[in-house]
């Protein structure tokens, strides 16, 4: 009886206080997201996937000076220049490996023309090694940016209200 | 005749803002501001205006200002006045005269003459223009005068040939002795001095 | 601690020295040193733009300012002589302000191309701004541009040149460019044009940047304002890696560098590597972009063995198996004997050697030759032209002799080099140049006198210029007589009317030659070409006799090839001189007892069935060999040929076994040039395709017939090393030679004489496959004077048929600056219009007859 009595104490009198930090986290939100079906938003610098930008007219901006190159501190891009119809200069080919990139950044900051920005695309998984080498094509932004005028407003009032972007 | 270190007689161009002026020969150690008052000579500023500066040996000499024109023309007695008999051409401006208009007229001329074999002269002369012309038409940013100076100072001796060292001595002599007009135009962006001149 | 520099060009006569104090350290230099070149003899470096140490200094760009104490401002260091006390600092405070001032002056206008230009990472401003200049910029107006077609434009890429490109807006006024093509090149096709800060550099107006050197005004330029169209937009500088060379070009052996990618097969491009003994950093053209046939397309990439009239890619056992089974065959029916082989002289010493055991050893004969295109060659190696081409030479001495006479020598197109060495002794030394020469050429531009005799009458001209020097009691020779018997003339007079020159212009020539404290003698082409190359040389050893020349200066046939000399060295000739052939049989241990063959004889032979087998290395004797018919005949007669080659020709059309070659870069060898200085050129890429080296080719054929060539490479080098070092015993006959002369008659109908030679932007057989050179001159041209077109009524561009005995062809007129007598000139590189199809090899002036092509 009297061991029934302690039994009792211990769990409706005295369990409750122990375990109630671990009971309030069960009516808590959790923070995981479910991921993939919820992804989390990226800090706007984050430094993601790499991309080629442009100019307005369409123009390349990377003249493939080499100076990602030789800033690069894993050696993932390798470039050929090459003349384009208007004789100036540009890139035949450009790689960058994506298995050797580390993600630093360094290639953003060296570059003299801003044409390589490192986005926030994070998801590129695959299954062999040489897709990993992407070439410029891959990475150009494509031209013209689809000027969807409903997209500039949504991302306009996006940006007042605070609420992240999904991707670059 | 002449001084005792330099004799003998030069023909002086007078011009500028003169009643008479013409050439003049005269000896070596003639007072300049005889030259320029004695009616027998250049007679007097035009239209009886107040003298401002003198250049009193073609556009290479640092500038005179009126208190400093009392002074004996020969070789030596410029060089103790701070400038130089150079060929004898005595320019006079009276009150109403930009005084960095006048830079900008001299430097316009040296910077086209420059051969362009050395750097500073060729490169130097050419940004002087550039500033002075900005300063003239009230562009100018402060900071713009000691730039104009350093920039001086690094063509001075500096050149293969004396036409460096032409282009910037009057122009340090003018920011020297007439750095108020100089200030002037940078803070208030027009001349000083209500002038019928315009660039 | 004292050291002592020695300043460009000066001779013993400076005994004067003076010390002085650079940065704490004393210095003594002899008098005339600029204080710039006393520092950089003892390690001081001091940044500069426009000195360059074969140029005169002119201190326009103010960087190399040095504070000199009791001097007033800051001296310029180029143009400042060296006096004795002086005391030098190069590292003050003023020094650093005075150079931080001019890189501001010249970044001022200078565009911010650095990551489209093509010089960053290898560019002179670059490199002096991050170690003297600031880091900013205090200029805030926009930078003066160049205006081209109305448009003023940062992008200015004028191609003012089938290979330059000028950016104008880049050039930062140091005047090297100019200065260079006028000093050093003496080319006046780019110029400075306005003054102050737009002086504009660029070709002058209709002309084209298109000289023989134009490729070094790209190497001088400190920035990239003239940039190559060879190196455009190919790779980043810092990514290459550099390997030293030799040119395989030229006789001179000019040092290169090769630049090539750490991961990939491929050379990038060539620049030079200053020597100053041989090139003083100058490359010519084919030197430059020579290398491009390295890897162009049409390179040979397996063996070809021929199956019933085709050609068909095979392996290299099968190949080797046919050339096994057919040369045996032919060994032992019919002896060796009846194999030859012939060899380009501009392969390495270790093919060379190689080659010559393979025909005298393995096959055991003596028909083994490297002269492919001279006509008429003599049966031995001991003749009065043989000693001619052995004597020593160095080029340096170019540059302090006070009287140069050059001889037979076209040297703008045989020897480039050299023309710029006599063009640098006027310049600095003031020595005087004479030529002589059938036909005016443009390398006499420096000369003081250009005589120019008539085409044939090479001895008689020797014989006026030593007749002259007896005549005018200018030497003193006991025989006087026995002289004339030599020459076959009494009189100089008699000799000056036979070759059509004035008489007063030889006594000149002569009085400067025994006047002459150094003399310098150079013969070229004109000589080894000639039918009777013998005659000409005994009558350039009598001149040698009266007038004493090697005793106080140097006279030389000079070779052409990359390494004739050193196949002369190394016995690859039918009956080398007694000397080298001792030397030769205690190497080997034997040598044959056939008749020595050289190349005419083994196509006499060839012709006659003779000879029924050759293997032809690296050459191609349907294109040089100066009677193409002739050649073409034995070559079809053979029963087994092999052609190593490195690419596709006439004469791999008719091989029956072809082997892929490397070029020069794809193995290390030596090479002698002609001074006999040996040269290593070490492997750039390795071999591309299935090509092999030289030597590797020649050890496989005959481990094939049966003999291991050598134990090892070792000993083959050591061979090789004892025979450089063999002096051939040939020295100056003892007496006056009889040359007498010879006039030979000529036919009515062909009266043009015509000479044959390389274009300035071609060598050999092989440049055509260099896209750049191809560029500067892309097909065969007659080059005629203004008096012989206006005869003929022909203009520039119009297509003339030119005709011989023995063939014709149809080239494009180009009316020359030079020419001014009735010879023209045909180029003979361009495999459409081989010219040496116009040639007959018994003659001793080719002549023709043209005709204008009417469309």
């Amino acid at each position: 009886m009297k061991d029934l009595l302690r039994a009792l104490t211990n769990v409706f009198w005295r369990m409750p206080p122990a375990f109630w930090v671990t009971m309030k986290h069960m009516f808590k939100k959790p923070v995981t997201l479910d991921y993939p079906r919820k992804k989390a938003a990226m800090a706007p610098r984050y430094r993601g996937r790499h991309y080629l930008e442009r100019y307005d007219d369409g123009t390349e901006r990377c003249v493939c000076c080499g100076l990602c190159a030789a800033a690069c501190p894993a050696d993932a891009i390798y470039m050929e220049p090459e003349e384009n119809e208007k004789g100036e200069r540009q890139a035949r080919v450009y790689e960058i490996n994506l298995l050797r990139c580390i993600f630093c950044g360094f290639c953003e900051e060296a570059c003299p023309e801003e044409a390589i920005f490192l986005g926030r695309e994070y998801e590129f998984s695959d299954n062999n090694r040489n897709s990993f080498i992407y070439s410029k094509e891959q990475m150009l932004v494509p031209h013209p940016r689809k000027p969807n005028p409903f997209k500039r407003i949504i991302r306009r009032v996006r940006r007042t209200y605070g609420v992240p972007e999904q991707n670059s | 005749m002449g001084t005792e270190k330099s004799t003998g007689t030069k023909v002086f161009s007078l011009s500028g803002h003169i009643k008479r002026p013409g050439n003049y020969e005269v000896e070596l150690g003639f007072n300049l501001k005889k030259l320029i008052y004695d009616p027998e000579y250049g007679g007097g500023i035009l239209n009886d205006k107040k003298l401002k500066g003198v250049i009193p040996g073609g556009a290479s000499t640092p500038l005179l200002t009126e208190d400093m024109i009392d002074v004996g023309l020969d070789y030596e007695a410029l060089v103790d006045a701070g400038s130089m008999l150079g060929s004898g051409a005595v320019i006079v401006f009276h009150e109403e005269t930009c005084i960095v208009w006048v830079m900008l007229k001299l430097i316009h001329f040296f910077r086209h003459e420059s051969c362009g074999k050395c750097t500073p002269c060729r490169q130097g002369t050419a940004w002087l223009e550039q500033l002075i012309h900005r300063i003239e038409q009230g562009n100018g940013k402060p900071g713009d005068i000691e730039k104009i100076d350093d920039i001086c100072g690094n063509i001075l001796g500096r050149t293969i040939c004396p036409l460096g060292d032409a282009a910037v001595m009057p122009i340090q002599s003018a920011i020297k002795l007439y750095r108020d007009e100089w200030d002037y135009h940078i803070v208030h962006k027009k001349c000083l001095v209500k002038s019928d001149f315009a660039f | 601690m004292a050291e002592v520099a020695k300043k460009e060009g000066s001779t013993s006569r400076d005994t004067k020295t003076v010390t002085l104090t650079i940065d704490g350290r004393s210095v003594t230099v002899p008098k005339g040193t600029t204080v710039l070149e006393a520092a950089l003899s003892v390690g001081v470096q001091i940044p500069t733009f426009c000195w360059h140490p074969k140029l005169k200094s002119i201190g326009a760009c103010r960087m190399c300012y040095v504070e000199i104490e009791k001097m007033p401002k800051l001296q310029v260091s180029c143009a400042t002589e060296a006096a004795d006390g002086m005391i030098v600092h190069t590292d003050s405070d003023l020094v650093k302000r005075g150079r931080r001032a001019v890189l501001e002056f010249i970044l001022l206008n200078h565009p911010l191309d650095c990551p489209t230009c093509d010089k960053g990472g290898d560019c002179d401003l670059q490199n002096l701004t991050f170690a003297h200049g600031y880091d900013d910029s205090r200029f805030d107006f926009q930078k003066r541009r160049f205006i081209e077609d109305g448009v003023e434009s940062t992008f200015d890429d004028l191609r003012i040149g089938p290979e330059i490109i000028l950016n104008r807006n880049r050039c930062i006024h140091c005047y090297k460019c100019v200065r260079a093509n006028k000093e050093a090149f003496g080319e006046y096709d780019l110029g400075a044009f306005e003054r102050g800060n737009v002086t504009e550099i660029n070709a002058a107006p209709g002309q084209q940047v298109d000289n023989p050197f134009s490729g070094n005004l790209v190497e001088i330029c400190p920035v990239g304002a003239l940039t190559n169209t060879d190196w455009r937009y190919k790779i980043r500088v810092w990514l290459t890696q550099t390997v030293a060379s030799v040119c395989p070009y030229t006789s001179s052996g000019s040092n290169i560098l090769f630049f090539k990618e750490k991961h990939q097969n491929r050379v990038y491009r060539v620049t030079g590597r200053r020597n100053d003994d041989i090139d003083d950093g100058w490359l010519p053209d084919i030197t430059r972009y020579g290398y491009q046939i390295i890897h162009s397309e049409d390179r040979l990439r397996t063996p070809l063995i021929k199956k019933e009239g085709n050609q068909e890619t095979a392996t290299w056992d099968e190949a080797l198996a046919v050339i096994e089974k057919r040369l045996g065959e032919i060994k032992d029916k019919k002896g060796c004997v009846c194999i030859g082989g012939l060899i380009d002289p501009s392969l390495d010493n270790a093919t060379l050697h190689s080659f010559s055991k393979l025909i005298r050893r393995t096959l055991g004969s003596n028909n083994v030759d490297f002269r492919i295109d001279y006509r008429m060659l003599p049966k031995t190696s001991s003749d009065n032209y043989s000693i001619l081409t052995s004597r020593p030479f160095r080029i340096a001495d170019i540059d302090n002799s006070d009287v140069i006479i050059t001889f037979g020598s076209d040297l703008l197109k045989e020897h480039p080099n050299e023309y710029l060495r006599i063009r640098k002794a006027c310049n600095f030394h003031d020595s005087r140049v004479f030529s002589l020469n059938p036909y005016a050429v443009k390398s006499a531009d420096v000369a003081e006198l250009e005589l120019v005799y008539g085409i044939g009458a090479d001895e008689a001209i020797i014989a006026a210029l030593c007749l002259a020097g007896v005549e005018e009691k200018l030497v003193s020779i006991p025989n006087p007589d026995q002289l004339k018997e030599a020459t076959g003339f009494a009189l100089m007079t008699e000799a000056a009317a036979v070759c059509g020159v004035e008489p007063d212009q030889i006594k000149i020539v002569a009085r400067a030659l025994a006047k002459a404290r150094k003399v310098t003698l150079i013969a070229g082409e004109l000589v080894t070409r000639s039918r009777d190359r013998e005659n000409i040389a005994s009558a350039l050893c009598n001149l040698n006799r009266v007038f004493g020349i090697e005793e106080k200066g140097q006279i030389a046939v000079l070779s052409r090839y990359a390494n004739s000399m050193g196949a002369r060295k190394l016995g690859v000739l039918p009956d080398p001189p007694a000397v080298v052939k001792s030397e030769l049989t205690k190497l080997w241990g034997g040598w044959p007892d056939t008749e020595p063959r050289n190349t005419d004889s083994m196509l006499v032979n060839m012709k006659k069935e003779e000879i029924n087998g050759l293997i032809v290395m690296g050459a191609d004797p349907i294109m040089l060999y100066p009677d193409r018919e002739f050649a073409c005949e034995g070559l079809e007669k053979l029963d087994f040929l092999i052609v190593c080659d490195l690419f596709e020709s006439e004469t791999t059309a008719l091989a029956d076994v072809v082997l892929p070659i490397c070029s020069w870069a794809e193995y290390p060898g030596e090479y002698v040039n002609l001074e006999g200085r040996v040269q290593q050129a070490n492997q750039a890429i390795k071999p591309l395709y299935e090509s092999r080296p030289g030597y590797e080719i020649v050890e496989l054929i005959a481990d094939r017939l049966g003999q291991k060539l050598f134990e090892s490479d070792e000993v083959r080098r050591i061979e090789i090393e004892k025979l450089l070092e063999v002096d051939n015993g040939l020295s100056w006959p003892d007496s006056f030679v009889n040359t007498g002369w010879t006039n030979e008659e000529h036919d009515d109908e062909f009266t043009v004489p015509l000479a044959v030679g390389d274009d300035p932007h071609h060598c050999g057989h092989r440049t055509e496959k260099a896209s750049s050179l191809v560029n500067f001159c892309g097909e065969a041209y007659i080059e005629i004077s203004p008096g012989l077109a206006a005869n003929y009524q022909i203009e520039e561009g119009d297509s003339v048929r030119v005709e011989s005995p023995v063939g014709k062809i149809i080239v494009p007129v180009r009316i020359s600056d030079f020419l001014d007598n009735d010879v023209v000139f045909i180029p003979r590189n361009f495999s459409s219009t081989p010219v040496t199809s116009l040639l007959m090899r018994k003659c001793r002036v080719d002549r023709v007859k043209i005709s204008k092509v009417v469309s």
